[in-house]
């Protein structure tokens, strides 16, 4: 019969030094094997010795005066750590947020199309994508909600009814304050 | 530090307690909404085994306040990830492990040399001779293993020190059962050569 693995040594030592959390357990056939091979007895007493002169060394324990100290430097250092997002910087706040300024932008840009002859309108298009916007993407964008208006949004279930409506009653002063930043920003870039 | 203002988890079901006489689910959600009252008492109770896992690492007093240290404001920060899926203890184990390997990864240990250790054992009771053996002895068993292979050590540590399972030891270090058992194996074999070559 083979010799006993390292994994089957440590379930021995374990057993043996009646380990108290989750012991390994040796099968009954390797156990008599265990007790008539000499050499798998002197590797298992050595390492049951060498696991109790670790056990026996403890930890140079610091001052007592240290721990109160060092929950203060923890504190510290929590303290000093770059704080995280702002509360109101939520996805929850965001999406609305992000769905609303779309839906301005789409607005804004509809509205100049429909004052233009049909003739320049074409040219008007390519023009804005050409000359003011910095894609090929933007221009895309542009093109497919060009048409779209609060109402056609709504109806094609792209937004909930009401939905900008209830996040804009939602949101705190300063959420507003800037939403309303955000929104003049995107007017005058869109008018220039 | 005190800790006497109080929390009520659920007001409608308990009555208020203070943080100290919360257990540690209770503290750990009452810190993830952002008390940081009740992360100090999570400090205070776990702050010894933390330090001592990350002191059997290094074995020197500086840098494992700082790995200590490290760990917990990375516990902060990562309080609300924190499911219950563990004890808190073993949560705390597995940040300090994997604080240690990083550490230690970039900076090789600096053991306080055997002179330096000081003991608070009462040499009253044994003669001081056989004391200072004594303690010569357990500063070369932590000198030995903080020069094993860094999961040799770790597991080591968290087994033999922390009592963790294998099956805990092996989710902290991302191994199987298996690995964990040859780990430990190879771990006391190298401590028994390294400390086999001292005199």
């Amino acid at each position: 019969m083979t010799h006993l693995t390292s994994d089957e040594l440590i379930d021995a030592m374990e057993a043996e030094a009646g380990q108290s959390k989750s012991p390994g357990v040796l099968e009954a056939e390797r156990m008599t094997h265990l007790s008539s091979c000499p050499a798998c007895q002197a590797q298992l007493t050595e390492l049951a010795a060498v696991l109790n002169d670790a056990k026996e060394s403890g930890v140079v324990e610091p001052s007592p005066l240290f721990w109160n100290h060092f929950s203060q430097r923890v504190s510290a250092a929590i303290d000093a750590e770059p704080a995280g997002l702002a509360p109101w910087l939520r996805w929850q706040v965001l999406v609305p947020l992000g769905a609303v300024a779309m839906l301005i932008v789409a607005l804004v840009v509809s509205v100049p199309q429909r004052e233009q002859p049909a003739g320049q309108e074409q040219e008007a298009i390519v023009s804005a994508a050409s000359s003011e916007q910095p894609s090929d993407e933007w221009g895309v964008f542009a093109e497919l909600v060009g048409e779209l208006d609060l109402e056609t949004a709504s109806a094609a279930g792209v937004i909930e009814p009401g939905a900008a409506d209830l996040a804009v009653l939602h949101l705190t002063a300063e959420e507003r304050q800037e939403l309303t930043r955000l929104l003049q920003a995107e007017l005058t870039r869109v008018k220039s | 530090m005190s800790h006497e203002s109080a929390v009520a988890i659920q007001p409608w079901v308990l009555p208020v307690k203070p943080l100290a006489e919360l257990d540690d689910a209770a503290l750990v959600r009452v810190a993830a909404r952002g008390s940081r009252e009740a992360f100090d008492v999570i400090v205070e109770r776990h702050r010894r085994p933390v330090y001592q896992v990350c002191y059997r690492f290094v074995n020197n007093h500086e840098d494992a306040s700082d790995l200590a240290q490290d760990a917990f404001v990375r516990a902060w920060k990562g309080l609300k990830n924190f499911k219950g899926q563990s004890a808190l203890s073993t949560w705390l184990y597995r940040i300090a492990v994997n604080v240690c390997l990083n550490r230690v990864s970039v900076k090789a240990p600096i053991t306080e040399p055997i002179e330096s250790t000081e003991h608070f054992e009462d040499v009253r009771i044994e003669g001081a001779q056989q004391a200072m053996l004594r303690e010569e002895r357990a500063a070369a068993v932590r000198t030995a293993i903080a020069a094993l292979p860094e999961k040799q050590r770790a597991t080591l540590i968290l087994r033999t020190y922390h009592e963790l399972s294998h099956q805990e030891i092996a989710d902290i270090l991302g191994s199987s059962v298996g690995a964990v058992k040859a780990n430990f194996f190879h771990a006391l074999n190298n401590l028994k050569k390294i400390l086999g070559t001292k005199p």
